[in-house]
């Protein structure tokens, strides 16, 4: 027996008493032939990361003279092509770049951008115009829309205690664990499990029904997600930072087979004002590590043909440096996409133009709608991504 | 009684034990009289004192940082002093809830601790009085100004971002005008500025005596003429009427009732405690279909919970991370449009935390949760292992006094509950203690107040 189809036999095994009687038909299809499906794995750089630092345009004067003491000096800079190279931070994910394993969107924004953190993470989140406000997010409006009949909410899953604005829907929520095991325990409770079980002899209006719904499909999901993240131990070498250990386990659930199509997962402490170069250097690290792991991790099993990972942040940072060796607030910046089917790797459009600036902003060049747009319509096979961004924004080519 | 158990969980924060014993003899007519009464005396919330913001702008990174660190826990202990106030019987329900339902309609984040004082007193002093009163105040509150960049609106460059707000979220609702007339309205308010200290401040400078045109109505308007002409549209009595059913009567809208008092509201001259009365008067206020529909909000479930069982946290900042870690935040709403409330309050993580909040709290059992990150702390969100807090359910156990043991159950869902659980008391009974009458009547409440039914209100 091959160590996959051990693999799989194994999850098969485990699953197949635990998986709740009312999952949908759909799912059963699913074990006899071919795996769930094609998986999304985004990464959320919070604070803003300065994208300016992380991909370094080293032969741009402009550059140097807006930052004299935060540039990065081209000769540590690491090149991977005439115009553009890597912070040395992120040496870790040269060999997938060399690997076409990667791309690189430059300058994506949006019209009016905010500089406030939240309210600009919140229209990455609900792919909203600057002066729209929404209350569900893209990743939810997709569970509601294209969701219908596969009722569980860990279809979507943030690796986090609380679940962001991204992944919840009108209809649908994703489902928010940063530990199987102890998500178990918040469900533990025997009391509430007698009473989940004996919900079902029991009329209850709209808004009861719709609690006892949420707290039964939680009990089932904590006991589906606590087998599946048993089903296969990595032995791969991630970082020990709360990241690279959020991306293991991630790849563990990957690995096992999980009904789970949208991954979500979160790096913080890009919000850097001062002493930034030091503090964006680990942090990069940390990224670049954490990802390298991931990539070879599926790679080796034979799963990075079926995941994408999209790397996002709020925001990037002004062009000029400011008087405590930081960056503040600013607008447009690089997205990073990996994966084994990339139609486009390296970079998908020149680096940002610094002599052409919106009150020294960078200006955006690619709608981040339309990356979605891409990813829904080309990765997830949503017919009509309109009806989830609600417009037109054109769908690239780099998936 | 259950009439009155349903107002004081609309119109209030619900019933401590000792107040819903003292209610008991009371008609229907007497709480209400009651309620308004207490809310006559408008007692307004200290102001913490403000850092010295001389020469801000001119400071180095590290200095403002140090400045607003300071000003975060200072709007920190404005907003558990209002929580508190929330939980306590010594402040008008009524004005408190009233306060807070317009908190979300005027949704603002105030950057410093004084100028959120500032902004809920605003709100206190004019949540039962007059909608264009309590309106031209937020136009004119530091906070809100600031909030909405109106402070940069000046006549050669106006900022549209209040005059947008203030007719799609605050007064009349998008579709009943047009994009000139946000334009109009920006003019219009030019030069509504706030001092330092965030007082209002008028710039004759930079406001824009130029003819404007709005609405239809053409005249050298000032931002105060255009809040008159909004409120001449009965579409903005009815906004705010529909908002205000929603709040407080049901998400499920009718709309004769929303159409016959927006009438009432309109001719009245926008006067929100008449407006008020007539709800919570009504007939159908007490309808079954509307007890008990409402999901809590974060805010109302702790508030709750602590007026219950009398809850007295070690360190009141468990108060900011429990409305942190179930998603309502008072004084940080998140956005200009407030928050949606109703089902999306719930998502898994959310609903495990409000259903095991009450056990935490009865047997100091282990929490383990983390909240989302903040921007600009650079570290993970705060962790809380535990809950450390004491409870006193003296008060809630004398309301068995006379009641025989197989009775409890019946007795504390009563006052725990708006609608009747439906649940077997032999399930109940399996998993509460089987000790002293104490400690089985105890165990009962903690099963009681896990259930979901728990969360409506």
């Amino acid at each position: 027996m091959k160590r996959r189809d051990f693999l799989r036999a194994s999850a098969l095994a485990s699953t197949s008493l635990l998986v709740p009687s009312f999952l949908p038909a759909a799912f059963g299809g699913r074990m006899s032939g071919g795996r769930f499906g094609k998986i999304l794995v985004v990464i959320q750089l919070s604070g803003g990361n300065d994208g300016l630092n992380t991909i370094i345009p080293y032969r741009n004067d402009a550059y140097y003279r807006s930052r004299p003491n935060l540039a990065i000096p081209a000769a540590e800079v690491l090149p991977v092509g005439d115009e553009l190279g890597f912070n040395p931070a992120l040496q870790a994910l040269r060999p997938l770049y060399d690997g076409g394993l990667l791309s690189i969107i430059n300058s994506v924004g949006y019209p009016n951008p905010d500089r406030s953190h939240f309210r600009s993470m919140d229209i990455w989140h609900t792919a909203s115009d600057s002066s729209q406000y929404l209350s569900t997010g893209w990743l939810g409006r997709y569970l509601d829309s294209e969701c219908a009949g596969c009722e569980q909410p860990y279809h979507a899953l943030e690796l986090d205690d609380s679940l962001s604005l991204a992944l919840k829907g009108r209809e649908h929520n994703g489902f928010a664990m940063s530990d199987a095991r102890q998500l178990k325990r918040t469900t533990d409770n025997r009391f509430l499990q007698a009473v989940g079980k004996a919900a079902h002899d029991h009329e209850h209006g709209e808004q009861a029904a719709y609690l006892y719904k949420v707290m039964v499909d939680t009990q089932s999901s904590a006991d589906y997600l606590f087998e599946q993240s048993k089903v296969y131990p990595s032995k791969a070498p991630y970082p020990l930072t709360p990241f690279g250990q959020d991306l293991k386990k991630v790849a563990e659930l990957i690995t096992a087979d999980t009904a789970t199509r949208v991954y979500y997962v979160n790096l913080t402490g890009f919000d850097t004002h001062a002493n930034q170069k030091n503090r964006q250097g680990r942090l990069l690290k940390q990224l670049a590590e954490g990802m390298q792991a991931f990539v070879m991790d599926l790679k080796q099993n034979g799963l990075l043909d079926d995941t994408l990972i999209m790397a996002f942040s709020e925001f990037g940072r002004r062009v000029k440096q400011n008087a405590s060796g930081g960056t503040d607030h600013g607008t447009a910046n690089n997205v990073f996409l990996l994966g084994g089917q990339l139609k486009q790797p390296g970079f998908f459009n020149p680096g940002p133009n610094l002599l052409d600036l919106d009150e020294g902003d960078l200006k955006y060049q690619v709608d981040f709608r339309s990356l979605y747009a891409t990813i829904l319509e080309n990765w997830l096979g949503v017919k009509a991504p309109k009806d989830i961004l609600g417009g037109e924004f054109g769908v690239l080519g780099m998936v | 009684m259950e009439k009155i158990h349903h107002l004081y969980w609309r119109a209030g924060f619900g019933l401590s034990p000792r107040e819903w014993q003292a209610r008991q003899g009371l008609t229907l007519q007497q709480a209400l009289d009651q309620l308004f009464q207490e809310a006559g005396v408008v007692e307004e919330a200290p102001a913490p004192s403000a850092s010295s913001r001389e020469g801000f702008r001119q400071m180095s990174t590290k200095e403002k940082e140090v400045i607003l660190k300071q000003e975060r826990e200072r709007l920190g202990s404005v907003n558990i002093e209002w929580i508190q106030r929330m939980a306590s019987s010594r402040h008008s329900a009524l004005r408190e809830r009233m306060a807070l339902f317009w908190h979300g309609h005027f949704a603002c984040q105030p950057i410093f601790g004084s100028l959120g004082a500032q902004y809920t007193n605003t709100l206190r002093r004019h949540a039962l009085g007059n909608f264009r009163e309590l309106t031209l105040a937020i136009a004119r509150d530091g906070a809100m100004i600031r909030f909405l960049n109106n402070q940069q609106n000046r006549k050669e460059k106006p900022n549209e971002n209040f005059a947008r707000e203030l007719l799609e979220l605050f007064t009349i609702g998008r579709g009943h005008y047009t994009e000139q007339d946000i334009k109009e309205a920006a003019r219009a308010f030019t030069g509504w500025s706030s001092n330092l200290a965030g007082a209002y401040v008028f710039r004759p400078r930079f406001h824009d005596y130029g003819p404007k045109t709005f609405m239809g109505k053409a005249g050298d308007f000032d931002g105060t003429d255009i809040i008159d002409i909004v409120l001449e549209q009965r579409e903005t009595a009815r906004f705010i009427t529909r908002k205000i059913y929603r709040y407080f009567v049901n998400e499920r809208e009718d709309e004769a009732r929303i159409e016959a008092l927006s009438r009432q509201f309109y001719e009245s001259g926008y006067e929100i405690a008449p407006l008020m009365r007539a709800i919570f008067e009504s007939d159908w206020f007490y309808a079954p279909q509307n007890i008990g529909c409402r999901i809590k909000s974060p805010v109302e479930l702790i508030v709750g919970i602590i007026r219950a069982l009398d809850v007295r946290f070690v360190n009141d900042k468990a108060l900011l991370f429990l409305q942190r870690a179930l998603g309502q935040v008072v004084l940080n709403p998140p956005n200009v449009a407030g928050w949606p409330g109703g089902k999306a309050w719930i998502d898994n993580a959310t609903l495990m935390l409000r259903l095991n909040l009450a056990t935490y709290l009865f047997q100091l059992s282990e929490v383990n949760f983390r909240t989302k990150d903040e921007p600009e702390a650079g570290e993970r969100g705060t962790a809380l292992r535990r809950l450390d807090a004491t409870i006193d359910t003296r008060p809630l156990m004398d309301l068995l006094a006379g009641v025989r043991r197989e009775h409890y159950h019946e007795r504390l869902a009563e006052f725990l509950f708006l609608q009747q659980p439906d649940i077997a008391a032999a399930l109940l009974q399996q998993y509460a203690s089987a000790g002293s009458d104490w400690d089985y009547a105890n165990s009962l409440a903690m099963r009681l107040m896990s259930l979901p039914e728990y969360q409506l209100c």
